[in-house]
């Protein structure tokens, strides 16, 4: 047998898995930058508090803390570990690839997960219970630990978008893998935005101050933060988009929603305008408002953003190596890791592939849906769903009634030699051409319940020969694995 | 599929970017982190077993006891949560082929689990804010559905993990649950194997863990100016109890998991490996009857490490176990993962964890240690306080080679 590193697919009809892995994502981003900011901002307080002999600002850490405890770090720790079921089940060879070059620095990243945890707990429920430069020093380890977290994972972020240096390709190791561009400015970028949310998020406790001049005096100190840190974020957004690969801006011009600059520039202005209005009147900051616009903030920035940086990459879905449906379409010298391609177009996909049931290891005119049907499900079903709702359905792609005849046209002369921008080469046997080619026709002509019919009644048919060959005397013997399989 | 079909199957889903040290090591330390993960497991299970027995118990030793373990319960929460992130990476290091297979195959139940978890979580602390940390026994609690319903909840998520886990052994079967009759189902709605005596011995395994904190926790409140001793007794005697009674009465769905184990574990129930857990447990219950009657005695905190030792035991059975069945059997050797060493990061993980974790969380265990021991506010020893300082520098000089590393890599 010869066989890739393919799993079985996991395809989510009703919005797609990838959007799945987006919402966790996104939920996720939201949480953890606003703990790391939170963190940072807890440190510069606590100092504050020791050397100015302030108990307000300690009782602030006090509330902040508490209410991040019970959201950000619960739904942020468990949707942190979310993002690896959902990559898992959604995209194996993706996280595959990016665990198997930086576990060690998910290992060490782990080490300052559990500094967090164990902090976090320290900071609010010691409150009181220590000495202010105690409090202080446990702060000021938090903030580093919290703020350790984010710059590692920013690098196996940024390996995701592209390796750090070309020389990687070439010579592997962790290090050539890690840094680079796209690492640093992303990290100035993030770290900007989750100064942003913090201080968004923040207002939701300043708003129940009852000291007016202690409310004005943070609600000040949160806007400050708030709009630098906004103002910062999106110059440095303009650095990163001159930090990715020149195709990275193609795709991104050619998929993004036409909504997503306005949406971008939107935000940017309310969330300035919204820092201002509170600095100018702090009554105005009431807990409904602030919570609002973190929901703001999460629905129309950081999600388009988030979604930007996921389209961006196309078609490779780790370190510019594996496509989005899992192939690896080139060879990595430096990690001694070959192109699956040259095999796939040997054998064929259906050969290839280690979980494609035995009647179907060969598309033939017997069992052509259900082939087409695997094939989709291995190459399409990770960014195109095949029903009427869910990610960019395939039958926006195709004329009403096309022909099969055509559809094997589009998909030798588009999609096997890898003629879209954004699209993985797909290599294919002729017999799967002509498969995936009926399997689509017909779920764009007739629909999936017609196509799922089709299929099944490709199986009875197969389940109806296999009876008869037994049936036949004198083969009964030489078909004895059909019988036992009946059986 | 023929045996040796799966094990070439199996050795074409690896990762062919390799593991970055030797595979051992990762199996090592997935072992270890397991056992840290399911022991906090199982002190949230006990201590939240406890919290809920006595928000219906009119008991107001009970009362007070639920009041403070659920404090014990919620940090346990966060710290299994966090500490389980390593062997969940560590697993998918070299078994990638199963638990990625196992995984997608159950695919729902996968992302349920995140949900499920929160959910739970959210419960608990919606419990801890209707009551207040001394709420109970002053009145009768309120929203006691909810501690319930998150314990409940938390079963749930176990038992999903818990299939993930057996599924991962059936590389048999994988085919025939991903097309079931020849069609392929790709819906991810099924979890498809599991063992409920296996299940429900990590589960009850936190009857034992629970009174070890229990008797831990009399030896901790005791030193206290104010500490109540006839109620941290009535604590601690609760807890011996649970130690000796739950350390035997494991060793039942224990035997059923053993004599129930698929016929590719083959000789597993009768090797060593098998026995020394059932051992552990044993030893757990002597132990802790012969070495616990003396209130003041070290072994008041060693009864922790004891019980520990007895979780980490079948930890290491159930790695054996996997490692029997999936080359025992079916011929995958973890052992012969491709290694393209990485001496860097390998270093900076070790160096981390001995010095960076090592002096920071000296420094917090031993500040929350005395902060627990102390009444009113706790000013630390000179020595306390320079370790503090000490912590600030070692982990400011780890975030400096971090950008003075990543700013050299990055100009060359």
């Amino acid at each position: 047998m010869e066989l890739i590193s393919l799993f079985p697919t996991w395809y989510e009809p009703a919005v797609g898995s990838g959007w799945v892995v987006g919402f966790i994502a996104t939920f996720h981003v939201l949480a953890s930058h606003t703990s790391v900011g939170a963190a940072l901002l807890f440190a510069y307080l606590s100092y504050r508090a020791w050397k100015d002999d302030r108990d307000d600002y300690l009782d602030f850490v006090k509330k902040y803390g508490l209410f991040l405890l019970v959201f950000t770090y619960v739904a942020g720790s468990l949707t942190g570990v979310g993002i690896w079921y959902s990559t898992t089940v959604a995209s194996p060879n993706g996280i595959g690839a990016l665990i198997h070059s930086f576990v060690w620095k998910w290992a060490t990243e782990w080490v300052f997960f559990v500094i967090e945890v164990i902090g976090i707990y320290m900071i609010v429920y010691l409150v009181g219970k220590v000495d202010k430069k105690t409090h202080m020093k446990i702060s000021v380890i938090f903030g580093i630990a919290s703020f350790a977290t984010m710059v590692i994972i920013v690098g196996i972020l940024s390996f995701m978008m592209v390796p750090g240096k070309e020389a990687w390709f070439d010579e592997g190791g962790y290090l050539l893998g890690f840094y680079g561009d796209n690492t640093f400015i992303q990290l100035a970028m993030r770290a900007m935005f989750m100064l942003t949310m913090t201080a968004v998020v923040g207002g939701i406790i300043v708003a129940g101050i009852k000291d007016a001049a202690f409310k004005k005096e943070m609600t000040r100190k949160l806007g400050w933060l708030g709009i630098i840190a906004t103002l910062l974020g999106a110059a440095m957004f303009q650095l990163y988009l001159n930090s990715v690969p020149d195709y990275a801006l193609l795709v991104m011009e050619n998929r993004l929603p036409d909504y997503f600059g306005p949406s971008i520039a939107i935000v940017l202005g309310l969330t300035i305008g919204y820092f201002i209005l509170t600095m100018v009147q702090p009554k105005f900051l009431v807990s409904g408002f602030a919570g609002t616009m973190a929901i703001v903030i999460l629905v129309a920035g950081l999600w388009p953003e988030e979604t930007a940086r996921e389209s961006m990459r196309k078609p490779w879905v780790a370190g510019q190596y594996v496509y989005s449906n899992q192939i690896i379409g080139r060879d990595v010298p430096g990690m001694d890791i070959q192109s699956q391609l040259p095999l796939i177009e040997k054998v064929g996909i259906l050969k290839a592939h280690p979980f494609t049931p035995e009647h179907l290891r060969e598309a033939h005119n017997g069992n052509q849906i259900q082939a087409g049907e695997f094939i989709t499900m291995t190459y399409c079903a990770n960014c195109h769903s095949v029903s009427e709702s869910g990610i960019r359905p395939l039958h926006r792609y195709f004329p009403d009634q096309v022909t099969q005849e055509v559809m094997a046209r589009y998909i030798r002369g588009a999609l096997v030699p890898g003629n879209i921008a954004y699209m993985p080469k797909m290599p294919m046997l002729e017999s799967e051409v002509q498969a995936i080619a009926a399997y689509l026709t017909k779920i764009n002509n007739d629909g999936l319940d017609a196509t799922n019919l089709a299929i099944s009644e490709e199986i009875a048919n197969r389940e109806a020969e296999k009876v008869q060959l037994v049936k036949q005397p004198g083969l009964v013997i030489s078909m004895k694995s059909s019988a036992e399989e009946i059986q | 599929m023929e045996t040796v079909q799966l094990t070439e199957m199996m050795y074409a889903l690896r990762n062919p970017a390799g593991v970055p040290f030797y595979p051992i090591v990762f199996i090592a330390l997935g072992v270890l982190t397991f056992a840290m993960h399911i022991f906090f497991v199982q002190l949230m299970l006990g201590t939240g077993a406890i919290t809920a027995y006595g928000a219906f118990s009119n008991n107001p030793y009970w009362q007070r006891l639920a009041s403070s373990m659920l404090e014990i319960a919620k940090v346990s929460v966060s710290v299994a949560i966090v500490i389980g992130v390593a062997p969940l990476l560590f697993v998918q290091v070299v078994y990638d082929p199963q638990w990625y297979t196992a995984n997608v195959l159950s695919a729902r139940w996968v992302i349920a689990f995140i949900v499920i978890m929160i959910m739970a979580y959210w419960l608990m602390y919606y419990y801890y804010f209707r009551n207040g940390k001394f709420g109970q026994g002053a009145d009768k609690p309120k929203a006691r559905w909810s501690i319930i319903a998150s314990l409940a909840i938390f079963l749930v998520a176990g038992w999903i993990m818990h299939s993930l886990t057996s599924q991962m052994l059936h590389p048999e079967l994988w085919q025939s649950w991903y097309s079931p009759n020849g069609m392929i189902d790709t819906s991810g709605s099924q979890l498809h194997a599991n063992s409920p005596w296996r299940f429900a011995f990590f589960i009850l395994t936190a009857i034992p863990v629970a009174g070890a904190m229990l008797v831990a926790y009399r030896r901790f409140k005791a030193v206290r100016e104010d500490a109540d001793h006839a109620y941290l007794d009535w604590a601690a005697e609760l807890g011996k109890k649970w130690l000796k009674v739950g350390s035997l009465l494991v060793l039942i769905p224990y035997l059923g998991w053993m004599l129930t184990l698929p016929e590719t574990a083959e000789n597993f129930a009768g090797s060593i490996w098998s026995i020394l857990p059932a051992l552990g447990f044993i030893g757990l219950a002597v132990w802790s009857h012969l070495r616990l009657n003396d209130p003041k005695s070290i072994c008041n905190y060693m009864v922790l490490a004891m019980a520990f030792i007895a979780v980490l035991l079948p930890s290491i059975g159930r790695e054996v176990l996997r490692y029997d069945i999936l080359n025992g059997f079916f011929g995958y050797n973890f052992f012969d993962y491709k290694v393209i060493i990485d001496w860097y990061s390998t270093l900076l993980f070790f160096g981390t964890f001995a010095v960076v974790g090592g002096a920071v969380l000296g420094y917090f265990l031993t500040i929350a240690w005395k902060v627990g021991q102390s009444k009113g506010v706790y000013v630390p020893s000179a020595a306390v306080d320079r370790a503090g300082t000490i912590a600030i520098w070692i982990i400011s000089l780890w975030m400096l080679h971090f950008f003075v590393l990543g700013f050299w890599v990055w100009m060359q």
